[in-house]
């Protein structure tokens, strides 16, 4: 009994001390103690969010890419350290460069035309190698050269593009893109995370931003959802039908699996936030089984245990079949059945 | 006919009337628009058949066209009791409770008039549209009777008693028009003037509107928040120092407090933000964004839960409560409660009309 409780106070001891031993004189960084995070990171789509001129890594592999639709032919060429956007039409072009890549394996970009931000018409498409219409703006029908480069976005939207795939890209609701670093940095999700380094860095205590994975399904979704759109979001823009199949957080709340409370059917359950997105289909297996075992009470797929992604998150094609969204809204798809809200 | 039936009545001693008779003889005196025999010979043929339902319904009418409200609420309860699916019942009774002051009861059966079995006539409708707008506002469900205004607004449906009621509303002034005091009665208009500009899409004049209001009533309360409800769409950035002109005016303006509550909750500002929401609940606790924006500012998960239900019974149409409501049942762990609450958010918002002033 005593040898027991002084095994634990030497546990609790060595635990604290650990927690709160400055790290090794010299920069402190995130990678100083967390080097596995801090390596895989800004190699993901989230670590790299944005391609500025010239590390813009698809538009070099793809040095001409041309695209015609309705009556207008775009090309992107690549010139030197910069891709150029021209969009033609019988009568005459306009010609940008390419300074903000969105995304890394679909890709958008945005151009600062005459004071105002426009999102490109076309996008590029790793389905296909080459250039389509942009999700979303299917439906537009441009009437000159300048409709046909791009949409004219508002403010509170290119904040938000840019608040998202970067980090210092806006302020307090204004765009500062001279402080613009491609891609989420710690700082961006865990909030806390420089004042945590600058204590250490002065041998000061310094509490640790707050751990992101103890966060329940709700909460972590709406976390998320600040930038993959919040369940409140997308029911507010009323954006219902099968354009909202992008919104992983929307969908997985309207799960009937879905359980604001409980930790197994939270975005991080599945997703590895610091490393690339896992693509197998069995990858995901560990996640549903963690809750649908054969214990008694739980409910147990009379089919199978393996792939569950497969029959119980379809794949949805949007924008012509470029692109293809596994449906985050977990149910037992029924051939027939409608695309649920 | 009517002057037999007259003459059979008036006679003392002759053979009393059967009900067919009194019936056959109230409606040919309803058809010769002689309407106190008629009322007369239905309630004496309803003494002897009080099952008769086309009686109750005429006498209903008869009494509401007499401008005898209460009389015609009783006629129309015992029409609604035997013949539970008929809309222009429930709607009649409405409206003569609407007449007698029974606001809360006039509010529930106007709509279920609106509802119920196969509705009422195009015309009627807006009859009930507006009657039930002007009741939301005397409530105090602003945002509710707002949605109703929009429709007969986008008709152009245009005359005295809509702009008041629309000066009531953007004014935040629970009381009908036929309540408004004289001193007040320009600023009503004019807010409601300002207010149909607004609704009816116009935007180079909704600014002006705007500006000729302020200008006219810089001090009234109301004017300031009102102002702001419509920055929030166009110039967010600037509805928090109209909201604080508002609050220096007129302190105890709820639906001032809960948006600046709200206002600074969405900054991230939550210590700032909760004086604003508590106030705005302590002034005014039927008020249901003020119940929303409290529950919102409130830590304790059960608390939160408690005065968003409130606000959810208060104005049940509003989806953002629901909204809130299955995000907080969620994390509370009841799941059922919380699905049930974004099946009816993402119905409400469906049915809700997703432009123009909310």
């Amino acid at each position: 009994m005593a040898r027991s409780k002084r095994a634990a106070t030497i546990w609790l001891a060595a635990a604290a001390g650990m927690a709160w031993a400055a790290p090794p004189a010299g920069d402190v960084t995130c990678a100083t103690c967390h080097p596995a995070e801090a390596r895989s990171q800004p190699k993901t789509a989230m670590g790299i969010g944005i391609e500025l001129p010239p590390d813009q890594e698809t538009l070099k592999a793809h040095p001409k890419l041309t695209f015609e639709k309705y009556g207008y032919t775009y090309t992107i060429e690549r010139k030197g350290g910069t891709s150029m956007y021209t969009v033609r039409d019988g009568a005459g072009e306009l010609t940008l460069p390419i300074r903000y890549a969105f995304g890394v394996h679909m890709q958008t970009y945005v151009f600062d035309y005459r004071g105002r931000y426009y999102e490109s018409m076309v996008s590029y498409y790793p389905k296909i190698g080459g250039l389509a219409v942009t999700l979303g703006d299917e439906q537009r029908r441009p009437h000159n050269l300048v409709e046909a480069m791009g949409r004219e976005t508002p403010n509170s939207e290119i904040t938000a593009c840019f608040g998202c795939h970067g980090t210092d890209g806006v302020s307090r609701g204004r765009l500062t893109l001279d402080s613009l670093k491609p891609g989420l940095t710690c700082e961006h999700c865990h909030a806390g995370a420089d004042a945590h380094l600058q204590g250490l860095s002065q041998n000061k205590p310094a509490p640790p931003p707050a751990k992101l994975g103890a966060m329940a399904a709700e909460d972590m979704s709406n976390f998320c959802g600040q930038c993959h759109r919040t369940w409140e979001f997308i029911v507010r823009l009323r954006q219902f039908g099968e354009m909202n199949v992008r919104f992983q957080p929307y969908r997985l709340a309207n799960s009937k699996c879905f359980l604001g409370d409980d930790k197994r059917i939270s975005c991080t359950a599945c997703h590895n936030p610091h490393a690339d997105l896992a693509t197998g289909s069995s990858s995901y297996d560990r996640a549903c089984l963690a809750c649908h075992t054969s214990k008694p009470a739980q409910k147990v797929c009379p089919t199978s245990q393996t792939n569950c992604v497969t029959c119980h998150m379809p794949k949805v094609e949007r924008a012509e079949g470029h692109a293809v969204f596994s449906d985050h809204q977990i149910r037992i798809v029924r051939p027939g059945d409608p695309y649920p809200n | 006919m009517f002057l037999i039936a007259s003459c059979a009545l008036a006679v003392p001693g002759a053979r009393a009337a059967t009900f067919e008779e009194l019936a056959a003889q109230a409606d040919a005196a309803r058809g010769a628009d002689h309407i106190p025999q008629a009322i007369d010979l239905y309630r004496q043929a309803l003494q002897l058949k009080p099952t008769w339902p086309d009686g109750w319904w005429f006498l209903g009418t008869l009494y509401y066209d007499s401008d005898r409200y209460a009389e015609g609420e009783q006629a129309f309860a015992e029409f609604v009791k035997l013949r539970e699916n008929a809309a222009p019942g429930w709607a009649f009774l409405g409206l003569c409770e609407f007449e007698t002051g029974e606001y809360q009861p006039a509010l529930d059966h106007i709509e279920r008039g609106l509802t119920a079995g196969g509705g009422v006539q195009p015309e009627v409708e807006q009859v009930l549209r507006f009657h039930e707008a002007l009741l939301l506002t005397r409530l105090g469900l602003f945002d509710r009777a707002r949605q109703q205004y929009k429709p007969l607004v986008r008709r152009g449906l245009k005359d005295t008693a809509l702009i008041a009621g629309l000066g009531l509303n953007a004014l935040q002034r629970p009381m009908l028009p036929k309540e408004i005091s004289e001193a007040e009665r320009g600023l009503v208009i004019a807010a409601g003037k300002t207010a149909y500009t607004w609704m009816a899409g116009d935007d180079a004049k909704t600014a002006t509107a705007f500006r000729d209001l302020l200008n006219a009533y810089p001090a009234a309360p109301g004017v300031h928040y009102f102002f702001a409800t419509y920055l929030l769409q166009s110039h967010p950035d600037e509805a928090m120092a109209e909201l604080q002109r508002e609050l220096d005016e007129n302190p105890r303006q709820a639906g001032a407090s809960a948006s600046m509550a709200l206002l600074l909750l969405q900054d991230g500002l939550a210590a700032a933000a909760l004086p604003y929401a508590k106030t705005a609940a302590e002034e005014q606790p039927a008020n249901p964004l003020a119940q929303y924006a409290y529950a919102l500012n409130l830590s304790d998960l059960h608390q939160t839960i408690e005065h968003l239900e409130i606000a959810e019974r208060l104005d049940p149409l509003n989806f953002e409560y629901h909204m809130a409501l299955a995000c907080a049942y969620a994390k509370s762990g009841r799941h059922d409660d919380s699905r049930r609450e974004r099946q009816t958010s993402i119905r409400l918002a469906k049915e809700s009309a997703p432009d123009g002033p909310k």
